[in-house]
């Protein structure tokens, strides 16, 4: 007797439709095999399968049983599987007419005593799967409305499946969608005091998608600032939103309730992040990275200086592509990685380097710190402001700050502008039309040959300190020509790490 | 010079490749004996006869095998060759190896390190012979500020364009700025003093590497000194050593900006203990980098506010030199107050907007102004006012 039930697998965040044959014969001894490329955690589904089996007052066959996972060429990963093999045996035993499945997928996984528990990557499995109604658990009936209008049997046990596919009870559907609970409100900027500059290169960073580094001493609020950056993005749309779930699904990295994420994801791996967890990858799982997951939201990288050099050479090709492949001898997949970059840093081991005179650090020690970031790395850093802890008397007499809202009205401005100009944002100007879409008038230019002359602006990053320039004059709601005083701003918010450079006042000239 | 003169000669170069081979075990080892039965005793690794010759009473194995296994294979007359056609001086201290050097107008070791406490038994020099004229030390933290940086060079240009050979460490920071300011004054008059640069490591090994240019400009334009034999590392014991040196060389050692424990206040030290006259540079009393010097003057050394002062204190001048004119373009009036905000303490571009109310883009314009106008200095996102352009 054989049973034939469609289900899917997830291979990085894409789906593969599988579908699982089930085979009884009475001929031979009593064996369970299963075939079809099947990763160790997915051959534990005899012993999860059996005990539910049994636990929902069923029969396991003691016949020979072969499973078959087709198409044998993509490798089947995890517990998705379980419950469209129990279904499959159940119908190749004859205990469920085949009729009554027909037409549907199943996914979830078996717990020993029967119920149906909810798998990673449900948006990306339920994508693939065509028309067919989908069995799925009762929790991850939000995230499969996110996709498509197909008819839903949210479960909780193999013996409710049983019980529907038999008649004896209808099949259980989602009701339709409510409006999706409003999500909780994000770290307002308004609770920043003070630091006018490092407010500033927030809204131009959010504006422009110019990645940022701070560098500072310890408690200077670099932590607090980043994390206010996703109030300041705008509320991600429709395609962003399903791109964003989809990896937050397949890695496993939590929905918001609902199952859609909507506002702009803010990721902080730590500094002992391998560069597994950061990028993506894994053995067989192949589980996209903190960067991935960061798609269309915020890295923030805190103590730069610490991850392994390893580890941050390998951002290099996902910030200039906005895509990661990974590829492993399984497989090789794509995930997302467009994200806006925000890094914090001390200047140099003993914090305070950056004050003159003030670095209690040797020489050598401050070049071993600030050599552990390449310099390729550094380059992709548009904007670099020094941050400093408000000085008390700086900070009375300081207006409250402005609320993100405010801030986050300026900066969809600016985004409206830079997509009337082709591009997602400033950041992403083509370097052949910056003199068309960001030009110079005399001053300006003045300015900038004056930078480069005196070799604190190379050629290289002439082009990024324009895309900047642009950024600051249309937060200024100055579309047009650039002037002086946007490329002065653009300047100075590109500081040198100091330490980096000889102090001007000690070389020769 | 006569064969067996060379060959001691020969010998102290050689010693002086010795790790751990401080002045005073140098001066212990060839006091009683010739240089060449010192470098036997050194390289024979027999550790009974150092302790004999030494005169302490440690246990000397370590020091008796390192210094083995560093002489092994060494042929002094070899190293006194190298020496030779590196074009660096050997001088031998008077009391260590009687014979003048053969050309009688060539580099001779230095008069005032004869009678020193704690002589160098062997110096390499490049450049020129030490000079007799008055002579300033200008030491200072390696980690100095903007304003120290530019306060070290207007001293030594200063001084240097006054006759007062410049003598200093060749270090990062304080001492690097003092020497370019000699070499400044050097550009300009070729009669200003030439400078004097004292360092821990051979004289063809440049450390700081950054300062490479800068050991290069001081060897060609005056007198690269070392107690160190070419190619010798830049070991940390040396370092103390070359600062007595420094001390000793000076009529007036000027600390321009010290940490509270900082190195310079070594040769401080030793300047005390040769009675050379100490001066310090007053900072602000919040600036880490003046605290040991604004300590130097609270423990009573006079302050340097400009060349005038320590040209006063050598007794070259009476009264004061007056302040040179001022070319830079006057700042507007928002630069001005940017100007007046900032002070003499660095600052943020953040600190200067809360400070002076200024909008960001106004604050970066008039920053533009005062920085190409020579009023201010930036470097690593801090910004700090400068004396002169």
């Amino acid at each position: 007797m054989l049973g034939l039930v469609p289900s899917a697998t997830l291979l990085g965040a894409d789906g593969h439709a599988v579908t699982v044959e089930v085979h009884v014969t009475d001929g031979g001894l009593p064996s369970f095999s299963i075939v079809g490329l099947p990763d160790t955690s997915c051959r534990e589904v005899r012993d999860r399968a059996r005990a539910a089996i049994e636990s929902s007052r069923l029969t396991w066959p003691v016949k020979r049983v072969t499973v078959n996972l087709a198409p044998p060429t993509v490798r089947k990963v995890g517990s998705g599987l379980d419950l469209a093999v129990a279904v499959a045996l159940l119908v190749a035993s004859g205990q469920l007419p085949a009729e009554a499945v027909a037409g549907k997928a199943f996914i979830g996984e078996l717990g020993l005593d029967g119920r149906v528990r909810p798998v990673p990557g449900t948006v990306c499995l339920t994508e693939v799967l065509g028309d067919a109604a989908l069995v799925l658990p009762v929790e991850s009936t939000d995230e499969a409305r996110l996709v498509g209008d197909r008819v839903l049997h949210p479960v909780r046990s193999l013996a409710e499946v049983v019980a529907c596919a038999r008649g004896e009870e209808p099949w259980p559907t989602a009701g339709s969608a409510g409006p999706l609970p409003e999500p909780p409100p994000l770290p307002d900027l308004a609770d920043v005091r003070g630091q006018p500059m490092a407010r500033y290169a927030l809204e131009v960073a959010a504006a422009g998608g110019h990645h940022l580094l701070m560098l500072g001493p310890p408690g200077a609020g670099k932590t607090m600032l980043a994390s206010r950056l996703p109030s300041l993005l705008p509320p991600l749309g429709p395609a962003e939103a399903i791109e964003t779930t989809r990896i937050h699904s397949a890695g496993g990295f939590g929905l918001p309730p609902g199952g859609l994420v909507r506002v702009p994801p803010f990721r902080a791996p730590h500094h002992g992040a391998s560069s597994v967890a950061l990028v993506g990858g894994g053995t067989s799982l192949m589980r996209p990275g903190e960067i991935s997951a960061a798609t269309n939201g915020v890295l923030f990288l805190d103590e730069l200086a610490e991850f392994s050099p390893h580890v941050l050479d390998a951002l290099r090709q996902p910030l200039e592509e906005g895509v990661v492949r990974v590829a492993r001898a399984a497989a090789t997949v794509t995930f997302p990685a467009r994200f806006l970059l925000v890094a914090a840093m001390n200047p140099c081991p003993c914090g305070h380097g950056g004050q003159p005179g003030g670095c209690r650090c040797t020489e050598g020690a401050r070049l071993r710190y600030q050599r552990r970031l390449s310099g390729p790395l550094l380059d992709r850093f548009d904007l670099r402001v020094e941050v400093q802890r408000p000085r008390p008397d700086d900070l009375f007499g300081s207006e409250p700050g402005e609320a993100s809202a405010v801030v986050a009205e300026r900066v969809r401005q600016a985004r409206e502008l830079a997509r009337a100009r082709g591009v997602r944002s400033n950041a992403e100007l083509p370097a052949g039309r910056l003199d068309d879409l960001a030009p110079l008038d005399d001053a300006a230019t003045r300015l900038l040959l004056g930078a480069l002359r005196s070799g604190r602006l190379s050629a290289r990053g002439l082009h990024r300190v324009r895309r900047v320039v642009r950024t600051v004059a249309d937060l200024a709601g100055h579309p047009g020509a650039l002037g002086a005083d946007h490329v002065a701003l653009a300047l100075s918010l590109r500081v040198d790490l100091a330490g980096a450079t000889p102090h001007p006042e000690s070389v020769a000239g | 010079m006569s064969e067996p003169a060379r060959a001691q000669l020969a010998a102290l170069a050689a010693l002086a490749g010795l790790p751990a081979l401080g002045p005073r075990r140098f001066l212990a080892l060839v006091h009683h004996r010739s240089p060449l039965d010192a470098w036997a005793l050194a390289s024979a690794g027999d550790a009974a006869a150092l302790a004999r010759a030494l005169g302490g009473d440690r246990d000397l194995d370590t020091l008796a095998r390192s210094w083995r296994s560093a002489a092994d294979g060494v042929d002094p007359l070899a190293v006194l060759a190298a020496h030779e056609a590196a074009d660096v001086a050997v001088l031998a201290h008077p009391s260590v190896l009687a014979e003048p050097p053969s050309p009688p107008d060539g580099p001779r070791y230095p008069e005032r390190l004869v009678d020193d406490p704690e002589p160098p038994a062997v110096l390499f020099a490049r450049g020129g012979p030490v000079p007799a004229g008055p002579s300033v030390a200008i030491v200072g933290t390696r980690r100095c500020t903007g304003t120290g940086a530019g306060m070290a060079r207007e001293l030594g240009r200063e001084l240097a364009a006054a006759g007062v050979h410049v003598i200093s460490g060749l270090a990062l920071g304080i001492d690097g700025a003092a020497h370019r300011g000699a070499l400044d004054a050097r550009s300009g008059h070729p009669d200003a003093a030439s400078p004097i640069g004292v360092v821990g490591s051979g004289p063809d090994v440049a450390y700081p590497t950054r300062h490479r240019d800068l050991w290069e400009a001081v060897a060609a334009e005056g007198t690269l000194l070392s107690e160190a034999p070419l190619g010798a590392r830049p070991a940390g014991w040396r370092f103390p050593c070359r600062n007595r040196l420094i001390a000793a060389l000076a009529d007036v050692v000027v600390v321009v900006e010290s940490h509270a424990a900082g190195g310079s206040l070594h040769t401080v030290h030793e300047a005390i203990r040769r009675d050379v006259d100490v001066m310090a540079v007053p900072g602000s009393v919040r600036s880490p980098a003046a605290a040991g010097t604004n300590q130097l003057l609270a423990e009573g050394c006079p302050p340097v506010r400009d060349a005038g002062d320590v040209l006063v204190a050598l007794g070259l001048v009476r009264g004061r030199r007056r302040r040179p004119v001022e070319h830079r373009p006057l700042p507007g009036p928002d630069a001005a107050a940017v100007l007046d905000a900032l002070g003499w303490e660095p600052a943020t571009f953040e600190h200067l907007a809360v400070r002076c109310g200024l909008g960001l883009a106004e604050l970066a314009v008039a920053l533009e102004e005062l920085v190409a106008g020579g009023w201010v200095s930036q470097h690593g996102g801090w910004y700090e006012q400068r004396a002169t352009a």
